[in-house]
């Protein structure tokens, strides 16, 4: 059952299209991939899906219902939430406070008692001894949990991941990929997901869709996805395209 | 968990109620115990005004971080509406007042709502801009606010005694409602608004309706002040009400007493009350002069001044509480 869909969508800056035509669908209970090369055009997507701008033309929908439109808090409330490259905590607020402020003005079924459910969502995520310190004093990996608590506080039906793996260590980066795979199988969120750090999306995705200069150029299963043409091109360059089969992990991982 | 605790909402602490009710208690009280002159009289009045209005520009410029520069327009709009109806003399006293904060809040409403998208130093830049022109547009526009010559307004001297317990009412509601939009739904969404308007907005906070709403709330308190300030003194008149130095004190009040504080701010109004009368008297020439140096005193050694003073001596007497 496809839960969020994006049609046609293209987002223009100037001459630039950084988003050309894209349109994808993420059935219920899915964890979707997206990858493609540095200024492909996945976060200006996200940003259009969560309402952070608009686009330039065409539309998502989510269910039956439009969220183009909407403002970001609109999109919020009707159950889809992103997250950061960069983490934003809000620095002026404690890890605890960050968290409420999702419980408080996520979707209206989730809005009660939004301090306890702060406190469960910090717990899921591991940072529960951190609730009253400031986001300043945690490290890079926890931040990503903070940002990843956040979201998940506002009772999302669609959870749209931005690099949340990038950055951290192999060991931190495992525990990561286990989290996002709790959180669709227990609370049955679906989740899209961009990642640079492929091994790992593989590993999680159930398809991936490739992006290149704002268009799609692939998708499906991600074994048949990194053995596309089209894709090892946009990764590596031509020669390689012809040379052999596929991306390897380690390979794509020091990929642009 | 005793049974009284549960009848006061959670995230009122009993010393601040306590501390709260006494200061009420003994302000109420006390020109029935003393005998105040009428400069004390005057002095206290004035006082819980711009309290007040440095309470509750705090608001936008403290919680969500929108410095204002304007909030003047608010006090000027709110005391000449309060006073045309004064002047009717249809209804009580307080009935102006309340008329005045309305249409206050509404004229803060409706230059806030096209301006507050801008952030920083842009939005301070754009509140320059309205306080300056609604004070030449109103200056001029006599038949509303009589020219430069003003109004004067319908109040006996009983009225004007009376008045020092009308401004510590209005204080009190206006510190209480401080206290509850910090730790309301309302003040946590401003808080993340300031930190991060674009996160803010990607978690769900309705970022316009959030800072329109603070802002409506802020001028409606600025302008009941401005009909109680014109009521005190049965005269209003424009460069007085509208005065960029107007603005500039509420800002200033803010700084000094700790900008996003709760409190803060008041603590800075009767700094800046106390200070500015001594200075008047003793150093004409020099008294703006000494703001300035005492503004960047502040900013320099301790930005969230008076407030941030006293923070720090708490975590010195005890170190092993967390930050504030």
């Amino acid at each position: 059952m496809t839960l969020l869909r994006v049609e046609n969508v293209s987002k223009s800056f100037g001459g630039l299209k950084a988003v050309d035509q894209v349109s994808l669908e993420l059935r219920k209970g899915e964890i979707l991939g997206i990858i493609g090369p540095n200024g492909a055009g996945k976060t200006t997507l996200f940003s259009i899906i969560a309402g952070s701008m608009p686009a330039s033309a065409g539309a998502v929908f989510l269910g039956e219902r439009r969220l183009s439109g909407l403002r970001a808090n609109g999109v919020v409330a009707a159950g889809v939430v992103r997250t950061h490259q960069i983490v934003r905590p809000f620095t002026n607020l404690t890890v605890l406070e960050n968290v409420t402020v999702g419980a408080m003005f996520g979707s209206p079924s989730t809005r009660r008692n939004p301090r306890a459910r702060a406190h469960e969502e910090l717990a899921f995520v591991g940072l529960a001894e951190r609730a009253h310190h400031l986001p300043a004093g945690l490290t890079l990996v926890a931040r990503k949990r903070l940002e990843l608590a956040r979201a998940l506080a506002t009772g999302p039906k669609v959870l749209l991941l931005d690099e949340v793996i990038a950055g951290v260590n192999p060991v931190e980066a495992i525990e990561m990929t286990k989290l996002i795979r709790v959180i669709r199988d227990q609370r049955g969120i679906s989740i899209i997901m961009i990642e640079h750090i492929l091994a790992a999306l593989m590993s999680v995705s159930d398809r991936v869709v490739v992006l290149d200069y704002g268009k799609k150029i692939a998708e499906g299963k991600p074994a048949e996805v990194v053995r596309d043409a089209k894709v090892i091109t946009a990764y590596l360059g031509e020669e390689h395209a012809k040379s052999n089969g596929g991306i390897r992990g380690p390979a794509a991982e020091n990929s642009p | 968990m005793s049974t009284w605790r549960q009848f006061i909402p959670e995230w009122l602490s009993p010393a601040v109620l306590a501390v709260f009710v006494a200061a009420a208690a003994v302000l109420h009280a006390l020109p029935y115990v003393v005998a105040l002159s009428p400069y004390d009289h005057n002095q206290l009045t004035l006082a819980f005004l711009f309290i007040a209005t440095a309470l509750a520009w705090n608001w936008i410029g403290g919680f969500a971080g929108q410095i204002s520069f304007g909030h003047a327009a608010m006090f000027g709009v709110g005391g000449f509406a309060a006073a045309r109806a004064l002047q009717m003399q249809v209804a009580p006293f307080w009935v102006p007042w309340l008329l005045g904060g309305l249409v206050a809040g509404a004229y803060g409403l409706a230059w806030g709502h096209p301006t507050l998208r801008l952030r920083g130093p842009y939005f301070s830049i754009a509140t320059i801009g309205v306080g300056e022109a609604t004070r030449l547009v109103l200056t001029y526009w006599q038949g509303f606010t009589g020219g430069a010559s003003g109004l004067a307004l319908p109040i006996n001297a009983q009225l004007k005694y009376s008045l020092y317990w009308y401004a510590l009412y209005f204080l009190a509601l206006v510190a209480i409602a401080s206290y509850a939009i910090r730790n309301s739904r309302l003040g946590l969404g401003l808080l993340s608004i300031k930190s991060d308007v674009e996160a803010a907005a990607d978690v769900g906070v309705p970022v316009v309706f959030c800072q329109d709403l603070v802002l409506f709330l802020s001028g409606a308190v600025v302008g009941v002040a401005g009909g109680i300030y014109a009521s005190y003194f049965s005269f209003i008149e424009p460069s007085d009400m509208f005065g960029f130095d107007r603005s500039i004190s509420f800002v200033l009040m803010a700084v000094i007493g700790g900008v996003g504080t709760v409190f803060g701010p008041g603590l800075g109004a009767v700094v800046f009350v106390l200070l500015r009368q001594f200075l008047i008297a003793s150093y004409p020439q020099l008294y703006l002069g000494l703001y300035g140096l005492l503004l960047v005193l502040v900013v320099l050694f301790e930005p969230l001044g008076i407030s941030g003073l006293i923070f720090r001596v708490a975590r010195r007497l005890r170190p092993h509480r967390g930050a504030t």
